[in-house]
């Protein structure tokens, strides 16, 4: 018996944690999906994108939204970091290990970590950038994707939709039942599908005429 | 099949002569057969180096003694074909059990130590009475604990875990595996409750972040995957559900 480990020791904190990790992952994900499907409104022209964009403004879904998904960012951010190897010996452990075992599921956990901390950067950025010319409008928003945004959203694009199926991939093997070579090629095309929907909407902001 | 001249790249280790650092040692030997590495590695003990350390017991898939990472994957030596490897062999012990040396490793303390903390046995106060006949059981229920029981013990699936590698105090999907096994045995009258206790934590079940590698390399098959699953689930209710 250590007694500073038999005092802190509490399984409930401990699972309370995972679940954080499981819901605000589960949260993010849901609304990067919504996210990404009200910004492809630009395919259908200027003037479905603004009626999305007031319509959330008018019901103030924006303003409950944003707040709620920066303050999901960071806590799945945490709880969700606290498996990474933190200290050196561990990434020297792990770096090895998977060198070693040359096995692709525990590669996407060290790509995970790394796309996880590129969308913690690029989500920043970009969060600043669409606040500070609040509201939200496709002028503003094409203005900004032809002014040199085009490659950090497209970057953001592809980090987020891999690092969300891959959660959602994380969350199946570890919850539920069925085996993951039933549903892996499922998420493959769902990923390659969002992230196609997302490139066209991003190339139609890149030719929608900005008139100053 | 023309006859090919496998070179072995074997880690060498004796903790008993710290002053000789760890090094990889090579050696040649002449494919023959239906070779498996419990034959090549006693052919090379007996003919090239007397001194190499390695275990096998059964030598059939049973005993789980004879782990070893086969070119960085673990595996049992003498399940595997040299057929089914490339010219070149690297052999290396498993990692997060103790170095015994070379490639023998003390996989008995570590699974004891386990047992011991998930107090991997029948919890019941009922008297046993060695007269009485056998209580039933639902043939599925049985096959599905049998499942869980076909575990020999070889560490593979520890030695492959990210996790356990990092952390040593990690249960692993063997221990996980195990308490599974008595979470759905009716006659281990410990409340799901009770097990959350020890297995709720980032030393057991939350500890796991889905890796599967475990479950890619088990050579008895079982299905960790769903067996991790399982015990996940019952554990986050257990701790939803408090006392
Ligand atoms: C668009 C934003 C994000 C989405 C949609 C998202 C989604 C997810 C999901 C669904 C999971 C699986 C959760 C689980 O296994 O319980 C996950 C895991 C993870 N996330 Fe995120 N995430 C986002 C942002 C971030 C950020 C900003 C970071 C880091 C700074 C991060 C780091 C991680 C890590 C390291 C894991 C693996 C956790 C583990 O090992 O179990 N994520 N993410
Ligand atoms: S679960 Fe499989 S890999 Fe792990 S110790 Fe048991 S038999 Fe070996
Ligand atoms: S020697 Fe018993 S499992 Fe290989």
């Amino acid at each position: 018996m250590y007694l500073q480990k038999t005092l802190a020791k509490s399984p409930r904190w401990e699972a309370g944690t995972e679940l954080v990790e499981l819901f605000t992952g589960l949260f993010l994900l849901g609304f990067l999906q919504f996210h990404l499907f009200a910004v492809s409104s630009i395919i259908l022209g200027q003037e479905t994108f603004n009626r999305d964009s007031q319509f959330l403004d008018e019901y103030y879904i924006s303003y409950i939204g944003i707040p709620l998904v920066i303050l999901a960012i960071l806590v799945h951010g945490l709880a969700a970091m606290r498996k990474a190897p933190w200290r050196v010996e561990e990434m020297r452990i792990f770096l090895q290990h998977s060198r070693r075992l040359q096995h692709l599921d525990t590669w996407a956990w060290l790509a995970q970590i790394l796309t996880g901390l590129g969308v913690l950067v690029l989500s920043a950025i970009h969060i600043w950038s669409t606040l500070s010319t609040w509201p939200i409008e496709a002028a503003k928003s094409a203005l900004r994707v032809q002014s040199g945004h085009f490659s950090l959203l497209l970057a953001l694009l592809v980090l987020a939709e891999i690092h969300a199926m891959l959660g959602l991939y994380r969350i199946l093997v570890k919850w539920s039942w069925v085996h993951r070579q039933k549903f892996t090629k499922y998420l493959v095309y769902a990923t390659l599908g969002l992230v196609a929907l997302g490139f066209v909407a991003l190339v139609v902001f890149y030719f929608t005429s900005v008139k100053v | 099949m023309a006859e090919r001249l496998l070179t072995f790249s074997i880690f060498r280790y004796n903790p008993a002569t710290p002053e000789i650092a760890p090094r990889m040692q090579e050696f040649q030997l002449d494919e023959t057969p239906n070779m498996t590495l419990f034959i090549a590695l006693n052919r090379l003990r007996e003919e090239q180096d007397p001194s190499l350390m390695f275990d096998f017991v059964c030598r059939a898939a049973v005993c789980g003694s004879c782990g070893m990472l086969i070119n960085g994957r673990p595996g049992l030596a003498c399940k595997t074909l040299t057929q089914d490897l490339p010219d070149r062999i690297t052999l290396m012990p498993l990692p997060v059990f103790k170095l015994v040396g070379d490639l023998s490793v003390d996989t008995g303390v570590w699974f004891r130590q386990l047992n011991e903390n998930l107090e991997a046995w029948i919890h019941t106060d009922k008297e046993f009475d060695p007269k009485s006949p056998e209580e039933r059981m639902d043939n599925a229920l049985a096959q599905e604990i049998y499942e869980a029981e076909r575990c020999i013990e070889c560490g593979s699936c520890i030695a492959a875990c990210a996790t356990a590698n990092m952390r040593a105090d990690f249960v692993g999907a063997a221990g996980l595996n195990r308490i599974a096994r008595f979470l759905i045995d009716p006659r281990d009258e410990r409340s799901p409750q009770q097990v959350f206790e020890v297995v709720g934590t980032d030393e057991g079940v939350f500890g796991c972040i889905g890796l599967m590698a475990c479950d890619d390399i088990c050579p008895m098959e079982i299905p960790l995957q769903q067996q991790l699953a399982l015990v996940r689930r019952k554990m986050a209710w257990a701790g939803l559900k408090g006392k």
